[in-house]
């Protein structure tokens, strides 16, 4: 009750109010002219200035004056055509796909968001192992490990460095890495080469002193890059980009625990949740105006509809919300349908409220003398009048409902996980939030979300505004 | 007064019977699982048995019938699997005082920063309080709740230097949770005693005040708020008593034992009666709070009419 929604519409409504007895009044005031005899006056004949004002266009041009408004509302359109577009750009992951890492199977759990999968280059004329990869047409994987050598094998050391030894073993020559994760076994003095040396762990001797994988796995390539030799041997025929996945589409927001692109996810959320926002707004709009119309302009009506909405308006929203979404399988339908349940009450009551103000006005006492249908002038004389609190009520109902969306969620009683919504997304992000490197989860929804809402309701602010005639010029 | 009291008594005790009796029938429609804590080990000659024990297998008005004259006596039934064979009226006994504490800080919080904030927009249109509020007030109605108490708690408790969860022993974890509860309020209260205010000081009484030569800071407090704040007197109760619900976001956020966490509990473990139990607390405070607000109103402004109020407060 004490919500901004109701506070901008009553404020547009008092102003509307006022505008139209100022329009009547300045009917009657000219009421002993209406039965004058005129004479003919030339110069009144001539005149020709006439007032152009239209409530519409002025509407417009103020709010077109609200640059931050305009800009969020380019903003916003775009973000709703981008969710519809998002899914048809080349190189998109589906929002449920479980990615998996081609070689190991396993899946890629917790990517770090990063707008590329290249993780080092190549360059040209490096030797490398190379194997296709299973799933991935014109891909290899890629590694330059030589062999690997069991912890306590002997091999000759014949030239030592700070951070790459190179190594003789079996007739093969190769590079190892020195650092305290291999623990080469050294002389006094390293440098006095060749000397015969082992570590104490497991090591892989390299091609060249620098590790082409991925932490022991391999890296990815496309076979342009690539000459193939024997053996499973290729050597790079340019700079070869050096991929984490055996794709050029990276993870730009990262992955969830399960390896799901969040990037898709997101979008794929937004959809939902904008979605669930304006079916719920135009379900307000459409019970709230027919229920509110006939409980208005339907005498009989008055009465039962007045106590039904006293008795539901008295019912917190929240505890509906939380009852329905209980009972009922939890899901789109269910969710839609637990907020429609109640959110037509305030459109109904405003629009009875106003009926009843002006259905016996002058004008439509005319109109029904003449002979004009109900419905016909409900559709006409009424409801013209009340477009703009109506429209307010519906920008303003929009990021209400996806709010509602991300506290059912919240409480357990949202959508499956298999239908992203940013409500759904927040709330797995929300429990990683203790972990600094995971915490990406929870703030790339968070982002779309607030930079949604609070769009909608700067809109529904400066469209309030520019509504209001008392700024119009 | 007395003729409008007793009719707005008899309608809310009306509107409290049809919401007991609703919600009782819709939970009735739940599996049964909700009523068992080992349902799935349990064979069919024991379920049969409980049900019988518990009363499920009347019909469902009688089943109604005894609920209420149970309720009646304070007996909100057992718990079911949340803490298995508890009646739930001393579960809740035991949390709804920390929720209350928690609650009533928080609306302290809210009101003293609210009002002087409303206060200081009202008084300027268009000056730096009323941006700094309209931004404030649009920012906490937009940004989903969720994301900024979880925001608030990640970064407040790092930067602060205090533990992220709630310990009653702990003042210092009481800061963060109190604060976040107080921000919606805070803008609530704001804006409509702005609203509320800028109306009043539109009428001719502050007009003439204004012409007698009665100072500005004067006006504002003696006339304009005093008169704003009667609309406002009418959530009050409302407030006050949700309290006892505590918030939903924060206790859970913060693990606070209290009742907002506890409804998002059984939730989680369909415990049936205790979410029966849980709602119909929640919708009779709402009740009971809108219809305190109005007497409320009634004793503190007696020239509000009580004959045009009906379906437009």
């Amino acid at each position: 009750m004490l919500s901004i929604k109701e506070s901008k519409s009553k404020k547009l409504e008092a102003a509307l109010a006022e505008q139209l007895k100022r329009d009547l009044d300045e009917q009657i005031e000219n009421e002993d002219e209406l039965f004058v005899v005129a004479e003919y006056d030339e110069a009144a004949g001539e005149k020709t200035g006439y007032s152009n004002y239209s409530y519409w266009r002025s509407t417009v041009q103020v709010f077109l004056k609200n640059k931050v408004a305009v800009f969020l509302l380019i903003v916003l359109a775009s973000l709703l055509a981008f969710t519809f577009i998002q899914p048809h750009l080349p190189g998109q992951y589906p929002a449920n796909l479980i990615n998996n890492n081609p070689q190991t199977g396993k899946q890629l759990s917790n990517v770090p968001p990063s707008l590329t999968t290249v993780m080092v280059t190549a360059p040209a004329g490096t030797e490398l192992n190379a194997a296709p990869v299973k799933n991935a047409e014109g891909w290899y994987a890629v590694d330059n490990v030589h062999e690997s050598l069991k912890a306590r094998t002997k091999f000759d050391l014949v030239e030592y460095g700070e951070q790459w030894c190179k190594i003789e073993y079996k007739g093969k020559t190769g590079y190892v890495k020195n650092n305290f994760q291999t623990k080469l076994k050294l002389p006094d003095d390293p440098t006095a080469v060749p000397y015969e040396s082992r570590s104490n762990f497991k090591l892989e001797m390299y091609m060249q002193p620098v590790d082409y994988t991925n932490n022991g796995t391999s890296l990815y390539v496309e076979e342009s890059f690539l000459t193939l030799g024997e053996k499973g041997m290729a050597v790079a025929s340019a700079d070869a980009p050096l991929r984490v996945l055996p794709s050029e589409n990276a993870f730009w927001f990262g992955t969830n625990n399960i390896g799901q692109d969040l990037w898709a996810r997101v979008w794929s959320g937004t959809r939902t949740s904008l979605a669930i926002g304006f079916i719920v707004a135009f379900f307000e709009a459409l019970i709230g105006i027919t229920i509110g119309v006939l409980w208005g302009y339907v005498r009989k009506l008055d009465r039962i509809l007045t106590e039904v909405y006293n008795v539901l308006d008295n019912i917190p929203q929240t505890i509906i919300l939380i009852l329905i979404s209980y009972i009922l399988r939890p899901g789109f339908g269910t969710l839609v349908f637990a907020m429609c349940l109640t959110c037509w009450l305030g459109m109904a009551r405003f629009i009875r409220n106003q009926i009843v103000i002006i259905r016996d006005r002058d004008y439509n006492l005319a109109s029904r003398c003449l002979g004009t249908g109900t419905a016909k002038i409900i559709m006409k004389n009424l409801l013209p009048y009340l477009v703009s609190v109506i429209m307010l009520r519906l920008a303003l109902s929009i990021p209400s409902a996806i709010g509602n969306e991300v506290f059912i969620t919240y409480i357990g009683l949202g959508l499956p996980v298999d239908m992203p919504s940013l409500g759904n997304l927040i709330n797995e992000g929300r429990k990683l939030v203790t972990s600094e490197t995971l915490r990406y989860q929870l703030i790339f929804p968070a982002i779309v979300l607030s930079v949604v809402t609070i769009s909608f309701y700067i809109i529904g602010n400066a469209f309030a505004d520019a509504a209001d005639p008392k700024n119009h010029v | 007064m007395l003729k409008y009291s007793l009719k707005r008594l008899s309608s809310s005790f009306l509107t409290l019977l049809i919401i007991i009796s609703v919600v009782f029938i819709l939970l009735r429609q739940m599996p049964i699982e909700g009523y068992f804590d080992n349902f799935e080990k349990a064979d069919p000659a024991m379920i049969q048995a409980k049900l019988n024990q518990l009363g499920l297998n009347d019909p469902i008005p009688v089943q109604l019938w005894n609920f209420l004259k149970d309720l009646v006596h304070g007996d909100l039934g057992t718990s079911a699997r949340y803490s298995v064979g508890a009646p739930i009226a001393d579960i809740i006994a035991k949390k709804a005082p920390l929720s209350m504490k928690l609650g009533v800080l928080s609306m302290g919080l809210a009101l003293l920063l609210g009002i002087p904030l409303g206060a200081a927009m009202a008084r300027r249109k268009g000056g730096f309080w009323d941006k700094f509020g309209t931004v404030y007030i649009v920012f906490i109605n937009a940004v989903p709740a969720a994301v900024y108490h979880i925001f608030i708690q990640l970064y407040g408790t790092s930067f602060l230097g205090i533990p992220m969860l709630f310990d009653e022993k702990n003042l210092i974890t009481w800061v963060l949770p109190v604060c976040s509860m107080a921000l919606g309020n805070t803008a609530y209260y704001a804006m409509w005693l702005r609203r509320y205010m800028v109306d009043e000081m539109n009428k001719d009484y502050v007009r003439l005040a204004r012409a007698k030569g009665v100072s500005g800071p004067n006006i504002m407090m003696k006339h304009v708020l005093r008169n704003a704040f009667v609309p406002m007197i009418q959530y009050i109760p409302t407030s006050l008593l949700y309290t006892v619900c505590g918030s939903i976001y924060i206790e859970s956020l913060y693990s606070i034992p209290g009742m907002g966490g506890l409804l998002v509990d059984v939730i989680g473990r369909q415990d049936n009666p205790m979410v029966q139990a849980i709602v119909m607390i929640y919708s009779c405070i709402g009740i009971v709070g809108l219809l305190l607000g109005d007497l409320l109103m009634g004793v503190i402004d007696p020239r509000i009419s009580f004959v045009k109020k009906e379906g437009a407060r």
